[in-house]
């Protein structure tokens, strides 16, 4: 799964701190999610889509192949 | 609130424990005790040092938790009944019991951050092929291990029930199932490095 929350993170002038503590996890995490390391799980998802003021599929993309 | 009691409770209770064991002159097991919580523990410490708060459990840590626990408590009943049975044949002849136990005792600390560590940064670098190999050496490794202790007891049971020297269970216990051990826990290190080694990749090009 690709996502495109780093973008939306830098639009929004958030830092990775910040965002971690908005939808309550490490930072850690949201570097693992940043690079595709980590599928969240639905509930994070959204959270991260309502911090980040876009739709879900607007920031996590599922890859076909 | 509960979590702040949880720690307390757990802290009283560890230290009556090490009191105890400390009174009857268990010190490795102590020091054992010490070191193992501060290898478990160093990433809650070092935040309560730090932010002076817990860090938070979230769902990535949890799974990690999870996965560790498990391995660690597969590996703890593995290398107790080695060692069971290594004590059965008196390997560790005038060696202290509770020198033998802290071994075993660091050894779970030790394998339960691996595990972590494992969860945390190997396995996002592993492909589904990897995972499934890996999968398959830790249980060759675990059943092989089994069948060390098993084939020598039926070994010692074959030549006393029947009278003669048995060759199969000896064969199968000191070369066949040894030999399956080292080539799977090689395997499953091999696996492990290279996902570590992606791992240190990301960490340089980030």
């Amino acid at each position: 799964m690709k996502n495109r929350m780093k973008e939306y993170r830098a639009r929004l002038g958030l830092t990775q701190e910040k965002l971690a503590e908005t939808v309550g996890v490490r930072r850690e995490t949201i570097i693992y999610l940043e690079k595709g390391k980590y599928n969240p799980s639905l509930k994070l998802a959204h959270s991260i889509a309502r911090a980040l003021e876009a739709g879900i599929e607007d920031i996590f993309i599922l890859n076909d192949d | 609130m509960k979590t702040r009691c949880t720690l307390i409770a757990y802290v009283v209770i560890s230290m009556l424990g090490l009191m105890i064991l400390l009174s009857r002159e268990n010190v490795y097991v102590v020091l054992a005790l010490v070191l193992g919580f501060l290898l478990l523990g160093h990433r809650e410490l070092w935040s309560l040092i730090r932010y002076r708060r817990l860090p938070i459990i979230d769902e990535r840590v949890r799974d990690n938790l999870t996965g560790a626990m498990r391995i660690t408590g597969g590996f703890f009943f593995i290398a107790s009944i080695v060692l069971i049975v290594l004590l059965r044949f008196n390997v560790f002849k005038d060696t202290p019991t509770g020198l033998i136990i802290s071994g075993l005792l660091v050894f779970v600390g030790i394998v339960y951050l691996i595990g972590y560590h494992y969860y945390d940064r190997v396995r996002p670098n592993l492909g589904e092929w990897a995972m499934r190999w890996l999968k398959t050496c830790l249980i060759t490794a675990g059943l092989s291990l089994s069948t060390i202790s098993l084939a020598i007891a039926l070994h010692n049971l074959v030549s006393a029930w029947f009278g003669f020297e048995d060759a199969f269970f000896f064969i199968l216990g000191l070369l066949v199932a040894p030999g399956i051990l080292a080539a799977s826990l090689l395997g499953s290190l091999a696996i492990f490095i290279k996902g570590l080694c992606a791992s240190f990749k990301d960490v340089e090009q980030a």
